[in-house]
């Protein structure tokens, strides 16, 4: 699993589909929770979490559930924890599951690689 | 020593912060806990928080405001968490420093670390969004966002941790542990 990061538009998706351009991608807005466990990358998977979560669902297991089913996958998420805290209990519920799936998923992912201003730097490769 | 652990919301910040006292070694270890327990989300959180420091060793104090007055045993390890909510605290209760807050604080730090052979303190990057806020919620990210800077100028290490990842913005010559160098 590798995982790129950062704050919205700072060219992550651009930076993603240029380093790995084999790749079919796949839309964190759009994607289904079966074709997320069968696709190869995923664009704006913070968007899954926040389609899940609007429907009502439990996403505690969702990390658990992406390691073994898909362990391969290319993730680029958005960063979401770097506000004050949100008035809207949803959102603050929303921006905490981002991080702690994020951190479960960076823990297992080989590399991680975080995008500024379009330029990426790896902080992590195991 | 001082070492300063920031980043976002739900990032590991406290379990890294956890595993840095524990990286010190044998030692008396004190955690100043900040949070005021006020709503059932803050007690899930505080409930949280213990479940993740049992078996760990520490002895919990709590400060919710005036840390330049805690009493810590000698030569201990001090794990603060957080600056955020200290800083809350000290701004909004009715016994905080108000319009002081930020020298409150700072005194406090220097405080702490003159007692304790280590302190790690947590604080949280609350100042990248899109969202614009006025008032009370400005001042509390200018003042937050100045004690951590003063923090950070007097710390021997300052690590911002990525979903996980420690990366070190200012750390010791001798001490190389992943993260991205700097």
């Amino acid at each position: 699993m590798e995982m790129i990061i950062g704050g919205a538009f700072q060219g992550k998706s651009t930076y993603a589909e240029k380093y790995y351009p084999e790749i079919r991608w796949s839309l964190g807005s759009s994607v289904s929770e079966d074709e997320l466990y069968r696709a190869e990358g995923i664009l704006g998977f913070h968007e899954f979490i926040r389609r899940e979560m609007r429907a009502g669902k439990d996403v505690k297991g969702l990390a658990g559930k992406l390691i073994e089913k898909n362990p391969d996958v290319i993730l680029v998420s958005d960063e979401v924890g770097y506000g004050v805290v949100p008035v809207d209990s949803f959102d603050r519920a929303y921006r905490e599951a981002v991080g702690r799936i994020c951190t479960e998923l960076a823990s297992f992912s080989t590399r991680v690689t975080r995008v500024v201003c379009g330029i990426g730097t790896v902080i992590k490769h195991a | 020593m001082l070492t300063l652990v920031t980043g976002g919301s739900g990032s590991g910040k406290s379990a890294f912060a956890e595993d840095r006292i524990l990286s010190f070694g044998e030692a008396k270890r004190i955690y100043i806990a900040t949070m005021y327990p006020f709503d059932e989300e803050s007690h899930k959180r505080i409930a949280r928080h213990r479940a993740m420091r049992a078996g760990k060793g520490f002895e919990t104090k709590e400060c919710y405001t005036g840390l330049a007055n805690i009493m810590l045993p000698e030569d201990c390890t001090v794990l603060l968490e957080c600056m955020s909510n200290l800083t809350a605290n000290e701004m909004f209760q009715q016994d905080g420093a108000h319009e002081n807050t930020v020298e409150a604080i700072i005194r406090g730090v220097r405080h702490l670390c003159a007692q304790a052979r280590h302190t790690v303190i947590v604080t949280n990057e609350i100042f990248s969004e899109a969202a614009s806020y006025e008032g009370d919620t400005v001042l509390y990210q200018n003042y937050l966002g100045e004690i951590n800077c003063r923090i950070a100028e007097m710390a021997e290490e300052v690590v911002e941790v990525v979903y996980g990842i420690p990366v070190y913005h200012k750390k010791k010559m001798t001490d190389h542990k992943g993260g991205a160098e700097k």
